[in-house]
């Protein structure tokens, strides 16, 4: 599959999410890298010895989302991928924050449980004691 | 490679590394989810299964900066939701640095003063004092929040000593 644009992008990722919230396993890969490939190479100078380290131009970002079914699940396998050129990356990732929050629903909420079991593990000791 | 234990650290590192190596570096974020497995403590044996068909399945993050030509890898492991936001404005940042854009003035400022801060006194701070410097133009209600529950948890330990002091207490009485 080609490169989706970021609208297509996000409604994959969301769809992929989704996917992952009726089940009980499974994973999702987000991967980001800088796009190399197929890029204008700029040449070692005298004055820039490392074109990689100091590029006259930003480059853009692809990123990139797999659900990791491989082998005989392959058919089963999702692969997304969109290029965000460098004066979009601020917008990019605003949506992709409010993307993975909200995809991200196994994650343990703010926990209130723990503290709620201490505080009665801590009165039922306290009504132990006055029992006493 | 070790997982770092805060994610400042791993920021840090990561940046360095992207910083040497821009072009081959990628961050990978794997999101997994596991069935839960933990069988809850319970005396009575009826109530055992029915809890464990309640309990949700949980799931982590793992985030993962690895680059194949040194083959350095450094990870962060995290499993609460409210940490996402803050991690995807690392990888933000980090993106940044992938793309070679210029930093916002301000905000590289920021980071570099904090970053820092951070390398100087990594083992006086608290990891929710960090949390709440790093991202506290972000997020800064949620981030007290996120406080509370440790505040508690103290409260929680240092109860038993406020339990001791009621029972002396009502021991004079």
């Amino acid at each position: 599959m080609g490169h989706l644009s970021q609208d297509e992008f996000f409604t994959a990722l969301t769809s992929l999410f989704n996917d992952r919230k009726a089940s009980a396993h499974g994973s999702i890969f987000l991967t980001q890298k800088r796009l190399s490939y197929d890029q204008p190479k700029e040449e070692p100078s005298e004055s820039n010895p490392f074109p990689d380290l100091n590029p006259s131009d930003p480059l853009p970002v692809i990123i990139r989302a797999t659900n990791g079914k491989s082998k005989e699940k392959r058919n089963r396998k999702v692969k997304l991928s969109t290029i965000v050129k460098p004066e979009e990356l601020e917008g990019f990732y605003a949506r992709y924050a409010e993307c993975c929050k909200a995809g991200m629903a196994a994650l343990k909420p703010r926990d209130r449980t723990k503290r709620k079991a201490k505080e009665k593990a801590r009165r039922k000791k306290g009504g132990a004691v006055s029992a006493q | 490679m070790p997982y770092y234990a805060k994610s400042e650290d791993w920021l840090h590192q990561s940046s360095l590394l992207l910083q040497a190596r821009p072009a081959t570096t990628r961050i990978t974020t794997r999101y997994s989810i596991k069935p839960a497995r933990r069988v809850p403590k319970t005396d009575d044996t009826a109530a055992e299964p029915a809890a464990q068909v309640v309990k949700p399945p949980r799931g982590h993050l793992v985030i993962t900066t690895f680059d194949p030509e040194s083959g350095v890898n450094l990870k962060y492991k995290t499993s609460k939701a409210a940490e996402v936001t803050r991690l995807v404005q690392m990888l933000a940042t980090l993106g940044r640095k992938m793309a070679a854009v210029p930093e916002p003035a301000a905000a590289a400022d920021g980071d570099e003063t904090m970053a820092d801060a951070l390398a100087l006194a990594p083992g006086a701070q608290e990891g929710g004092s960090s949390e709440e410097r790093r991202s506290g133009t972000a997020t800064p209600v949620p981030q007290q929040q996120q406080q509370q529950p440790q505040a508690g948890g103290g409260g929680g330990g240092g109860g038993g000593g406020g339990g001791g002091k009621g029972k002396k207490k009502k021991g004079k009485r």
